[in-house]
């Protein structure tokens, strides 16, 4: 079952980050008005640094497991990010170039995710489901490790973001109901944090408006901050009752930082239901990932990379 | 020189920082008709489009020229508005802007009011903000360091983290001035707010490392520049990075307006607030009356540009009103 709800974890981010391409940065009005409802990936188009990034994350905790240190992820940036960016860098969100340059000036973490304005972007929340993948049934330890990540690139709520994300699919991996997996995600950070007071009001939302009213800051534009992104998520997974179809499509109509919102529901979808659940015309538009973002993953396939996680684990029954 | 006048140099010299940078006509442009500024805004695709370097610049065909006047704008009317209400309740204060439509306020700001309006009360609105990291609440700090208060329950409706950190060493600093201790004891009172390991910590020290290595203001620029800005985002008003800059150029010029109000006006990602901080600082140390008299006089009164009330009103007699 492991290894199912693994390669379902990363086949349904790596969907979700494929269809909410085309709808990042749109309001849902907008959606509606271009697509009706958005349910179909843009054939050959592909997935984003969402992918890309969670590949990294996997390869991290592969190659250090749990005795990963924040050391390790800089070095790691050091030697398979940096060097190989050669003029502009495509797809990466404020907080990892923020990243990189605070890297690139000396600076180490955790003041290397301090140092950028953007160490609440959701670079983390978008690539945390390898953790919980790795901690499956753990979601403290899911948390812990995130974090150990995210220090290099960001502070404060962007770190809770992908501590909520990560302990959520600690949790989903193993079938919980989605309730008890939001639960789990809001349980492993502060009480008195933006993400948390978003997370419970985007649980108790009973419309998009209401949704919006409590997690959307009105004036600001960006749409990359954790504390809405990751709220936006939980509430596409929920309204999608966790199913994978129903909670990508959900999340990726609800707009903003689209990519990354249905990425996230599809991730906790997908550790609920397994490979199998992802729906087969979504699975064809997923291969091996270009690079474009992150020339160091290029060629590799989130099948693949979600067994190689559960190998590094050590359990794979 | 007394500390009256010191204080009237705190908000004065903050004002002809204000008024120093370029994003002060943008922000007074705010006076004229919203199809002028439209206009501006199709020049800037124009100039692409066409491709020329002829930038367009803030101008006023069939409307009034004063607004374009070198003059302060936001800054110095958000400080003036903190001392008019500097004894009441601060989340009070701010509430009772919530609602208003004809505010032209930072993104933290506008996002406290939305979250004060939401029902959200200090310190999550300021922290639950994107911008809390922003230099708002450390402008609006220059009125509590006049009067020696602390500046935290201010600070906390509007910024968190380094937004608050911020605010509390400029409140230091100007506090120390004030009182008539020198530029290096003011920056002393303010490190000691800006703990190493916060990012505004960091920077402070490496701007106050950057400038004595150059020698003076204005040779310290591209070595402020490079050390501090990264050019990544989108805006440039971080506590971070404005604060460090006033008080490494504030240092390095000797307390001398004159010579670090232009220095860091030098900084275009930081002009819109660094140039005022810098001010706030170097008008403190020396006291209004020594400061230049076309600059006193062009920059002491409010346009109304940000808070349309302040229009017409004289930011000397406010400070006079603190003392």
């Amino acid at each position: 079952m492991r290894l199912t709800r693994a390669r379902g974890c990363l086949l349904g981010l790596a969907a979700g980050d494929a269809l909410g391409r085309p709808a990042e940065n749109l309001a849902p009005e907008e959606i509606a008005r271009r697509w009706g409802r958005l349910t179909e990936i843009e054939p050959g188009q592909g997935g984003t640094d969402d992918t890309e990034y969670t590949i990294f994350a996997a390869s991290l905790l592969c190659a250090h497991g749990a005795a990963m240190t924040s050391a390790d992820v800089a070095r790691a940036y050091r030697e398979q990010i940096i060097p190989r960016i050669d003029g502009p860098m495509r797809g990466a969100g404020f907080s990892e170039l923020g990243a990189v340059q605070a890297l690139r000036r000396g600076l180490e973490p955790p003041l290397s995710g301090m140092w950028h304005q953007h160490g609440w972007s959701d670079g983390l929340a978008m690539r945390a489901a390898p953790y919980g993948i790795f901690a499956a049934g753990d979601p403290g330890e899911a948390a812990r490790l995130v974090a150990v990540d995210g220090a290099v690139s960001n502070s404060g709520e962007g770190v809770y973001g992908g501590q909520a994300v990560a302990a959520a699919v600690a949790v989903a991996m193993t079938g919980a109901a989605p309730g008890e997996v939001a639960e789990a995600g809001i349980a492993a950070i502060p009480v008195d944090s933006w993400t948390a007071r978003n997370l419970r009001a985007a649980v108790a939302a009973d419309s998009v408006d209401e949704l919006y009213r409590a997690v959307v800051v009105r004036h600001y534009p960006w749409t990359d901050l954790a504390p809405e992104a990751v709220a936006l998520a939980f509430a596409g997974y929920l309204m999608g009752g966790g199913r994978v179809e129903e909670s990508v499509v959900s999340a990726a109509n609800l707009g903003r930082d689209a990519d990354t919102t249905a990425a996230i529901a599809g991730a906790l979808a997908g550790a609920g239901h397994g490979e199998a659940a992802v729906p087969e015309r979504w699975v064809r538009e997923i291969g091996p990932v270009t690079g474009r973002c992150l020339p160091a993953v290029a060629g590799r396939h989130v099948l693949d990379v979600a067994t190689d996680l559960v190998a590094a684990t050590g359990t794979t029954t | 020189m007394s500390s009256g006048d010191r204080i009237r140099g705190a908000f004065v010299g903050l004002a002809i920082g204000d008024a120093a940078g370029w994003p002060s006509a943008r922000h007074r442009s705010a006076l004229l008709a919203p199809w002028s500024r439209r206009l501006e805004r199709e020049l800037d695709g124009f100039a692409e489009e066409h491709r020329v370097t002829t930038l367009p610049v803030p101008f006023t065909l069939n409307q009034p020229t004063g607004p374009l006047a070198t003059g302060p704008s936001d800054d110095a009317e958000w400080l003036a508005w903190t001392a008019l209400t500097i004894r009441d309740d601060r989340a009070e204060a701010f509430g009772r802007l919530a609602g208003r439509t004809d505010l032209r306020v930072r993104i933290s700001v506008r996002a406290a009011l939305d979250n004060l309006a939401a029902g959200k009360r200090p310190p999550a609105s300021g922290h639950d903000n994107p911008h809390h990291f922003d230099d708002a609440a450390a402008v609006r700090a220059v009125a509590f360091g006049a009067i020696g208060a602390d500046p935290r329950a201010d600070a906390t409706v509007t910024n968190a983290g380094d937004g608050v950190l911020a605010a509390m060493a400029m409140a230091a600093a100007v506090a120390e001035l004030v009182a008539g201790g020198s530029m290096a004891s003011a920056v002393q009172a303010a490190l000691a707010e800006l703990p190493g390991d916060t990012a505004i910590g960091h920077a402070a020290r490496t701007a106050l490392a950057v400038a004595r290595a150059a020698g003076d203001p204005f040779s310290a620029v591209p070595g402020l520049d490079a050390a501090l800005v990264d050019h990544v985002y989108s805006y440039g008003v971080a506590a971070a990075q404005t604060v460090p800059v006033a008080l490494a150029l504030a240092e390095v010029s000797g307390g001398a307006l004159t010579a670090a109000v232009p220095a860091a006006a030098c900084l275009p990602s930081l002009a819109d607030s660094a140039p005022a901080l810098t001010g706030a600082l170097t008008g403190a140390f020396t006291g209004a009356a020594a400061l230049p008299a076309p600059w006193r006089s062009a920059a002491r009164t409010l346009p109304g540009c940000a808070l349309p009330d302040l229009a017409g009103t004289d930011l000397i007699d406010i400070a006079e009103g603190l003392t």
